[in-house]
């Protein structure tokens, strides 16, 4: 922007430039032409006077070699007929010529220049020049290229010059910005250097101090974390540890039901707890995952007969084309990952049911599938539900649970590069999710 | 009517249109031509010997200008040795006495103007010539010279040099 409105700023400082220098350039001309005219009028005095037309035309035909600019040229007596002429070219316009009665005038590519003749007062007669401005012309055409060459020069100058403070300026800023985009990923936190003294240093130096503030927020938040889990967790596993041993030692009814129907709630309220747990790992990017190889159909298998005891409503089904085929996962997040979404079919799908789960693995990926003939999902809250805390919008059913599961499914399934989504079927619904064959080395792993 | 710079083209002329621009150019001369001698003179005087066509236009051209501011009076002669001083001396052609006896009698300081063939190479200042049907006029340099007067190029170089 700057680099144009200096290059118009000089565009028409050329402009008046040449347009002064034209002008000037012109009156001289006029000038010495004017000279020229007087003198041939002065040197043409007696030639009127003693009626020589040769000898005037004689005086005149020297202007083909001391004014070749000149390309015609009259001297008219006191009648105003015409007493000598002279021609550059073969052609004369003299009519035309004889028009002009002002002392000069301009037209294009000449001008025309009258002088009277007069001797001791007396008018004796006109000498008329028509100038040809060729030279002018040509003058005027190179100062323009000039004027133009230089303008072009000094806006590829200027823009090289803007480039080249611009690339200093915006590495600076850019690598700003690409150490906060880092900062969102990694979450690390290290200070940004820049060694200006001007705007954008002052900028990096906010930058830095606000980062080690969240530095020391997530350190804050993460002594929390540990602190709430220990702190939670403790007079949870006591309280399970004990509702544990009254399941072994009582047998009568109701004790053995109470008993039970406690020690569900306990292992309720133990994964809520994990669960909140896991979001704030993951939101502080600190789920780290534990990679290793496994049987993946027989997690699955271990799996539904883990749930099958625990949901007698419902029937769980395992349909699989895999064949003894090993995994790169983290074992016991899958395996979350599996739970989750068996815990969701089953919940929305109230009364008697089938569940189905489906594996296979095709282009270089396992593809496990959870189908549920239940309440299904509508159309357009597929994506949103795998938002933190995000309930479905259906207030028929009351649905227990923060909303979490599907968050943390995801996030566990991204880091694995895998990919995991949800299809509407006729009735209920269908949830896929994949997982590469390799890892490739991509997914955050920690241990193995 | 005789008016100065030159209505009257100096083409195809009547014997009285070549008299008026003779007298025009006499006048003209006197522009051109620088009289050191003589300067008490408090007239301009142009003399005519005998008769000439230019006596009515050069009368009426001494009525009306002046040369350097003054006045000029015409004054014929007769005879040669009727001659006074005169800045300009007029010979016109077809006369009886031949030029070098009017010669003879002419001052130091007179501008002679013949007006016939071979009279400038006799010794006259200038001499009227026709040249192509145009009135012209040859310039004898010596005479000028002995003379004592001083011819201005500008009216020199209109002229027929002769010696």
């Amino acid at each position: 922007m700057q680099v144009f409105t200096s290059v118009i700023v000089l565009g028409l400082f050329f402009a008046v430039f040449i347009t002064t220098d034209l002008k000037e350039y012109k009156k001289r001309k006029e000038e010495s032409v004017s000279s020229l005219a007087h003198i041939i009028g002065a040197n043409s005095i007696s030639s009127l006077q003693f009626q020589d037309n040769d000898a005037a035309t004689g005086n005149l035909a020297d202007l083909r070699k001391i004014a070749p600019d000149i390309s015609n040229a009259i001297i008219t007596d006191k009648t105003g007929n015409i007493f000598a002429s002279y021609s550059k070219l073969p052609t004369t316009r003299t009519d035309s010529f004889l028009l002009n009665t002002k002392a000069t005038t301009f037209s294009g590519k000449q001008f025309f220049s009258v002088t009277d003749i007069i001797n001791d007062r007396e008018f004796l007669g006109k000498v008329m020049l028509e100038v040809e401005l060729t030279e002018f012309q040509q003058i005027k055409k190179q100062r323009f290229a000039l004027a133009t060459l230089l303008l072009l020069a000094s806006l590829g100058f200027s823009f090289l010059l803007a480039i080249l403070v611009q690339q200093y300026l915006s590495k600076r800023l850019l690598h700003l910005v690409n150490r906060m985009k880092e900062v969102g990923k990694t979450g690390d936190y290290t200070p940004v250097k820049d060694e200006g003294k001007d705007e954008i240093g002052l900028l990096v130096q906010a930058y830095n101090k606000l980062m080690n503030e969240v530095k020391e927020n997530q350190h804050k938040k993460d002594e929390f974390i540990g602190i709430a889990s220990h702190e939670l967790k403790t007079p949870l596993t006591s309280i399970k540890g004990y509702l544990d041993l009254l399941n072994m030692m009582e047998d009568g009814q109701p004790h053995k039901l109470y008993v039970r129907k406690s020690l569900d709630s306990a292992h309720k309220l133990e994964r809520l707890i994990q669960d909140l747990l896991d979001v704030s790992k993951i939101q502080s990017g600190q789920l780290q995952l534990n990679i290793q190889q496994f049987n993946i159909e027989e997690m699955i298998t271990e799996t539904i007969s883990a749930f099958q005891m625990v949901s007698p409503t419902h029937t769980i089904v395992k349909e699989s084309t895999l064949n003894g085929q090993l995994a790169f996962a983290d074992k016991q997040r899958i395996e979350q990952v599996l739970i989750n979404l068996l815990s969701n079919a089953i919940k929305y799908s109230p009364g008697e049911n089938k569940v189905i789960v489906y594996a296979t693995q095709q282009h270089g990926e396992f593809l496990i599938k959870v189908r549920d003939y239940g309440l299904g999902i509508p159309e357009e809250e597929k994506t949103e539900i795998f938002e933190r805390f995000y309930r479905t919008k259906d207030a028929s059913v009351h649905i227990s649970g923060f909303g979490l599961g599907l968050y943390i499914c995801r996030d566990i399934i991204n880091r694995h590069n895998g990919k995991i989504w949800v299809e509407r079927e006729d009735k209920g619904s269908s949830f896929y999710f994949s997982l590469p064959l390799h890892p490739k080395g991509n997914a955050v792993a920690t241990g193995q | 009517m005789v008016l100065l710079g030159g209505l009257i083209p100096a083409m195809a002329q009547t014997r009285e249109q070549e008299a008026d621009l003779k007298a025009v150019f006499i006048y003209n001369f006197t522009r051109y031509v620088e009289w050191n001698v003589n300067q008490n003179e408090s007239e301009f005087i142009i003399g005519i010997v005998g008769n000439s066509a230019i006596d009515k236009p050069i009368s009426q051209i001494a009525k009306t200008n002046t040369v350097n501011s003054k006045r000029i009076i015409i004054k014929h002669f007769s005879r040669p040795e009727d001659i006074s001083y005169c800045h300009i001396l007029f010979i016109p052609s077809g006369r009886a006495v031949d030029t070098k006896t009017i010669l003879d009698n002419v001052d130091k300081g007179t501008l002679t103007i013949g007006d016939g063939a071979d009279m400038a190479r006799n010794g006259a200042c200038l001499n009227f010539v026709l040249s192509n049907d145009k009135l012209k006029f040859e310039a004898n340099l010596n005479a000028l010279a002995i003379a004592g007067l001083k011819a201005s190029s500008q009216l020199l170089k209109l002229a027929i040099i002769v010696n």
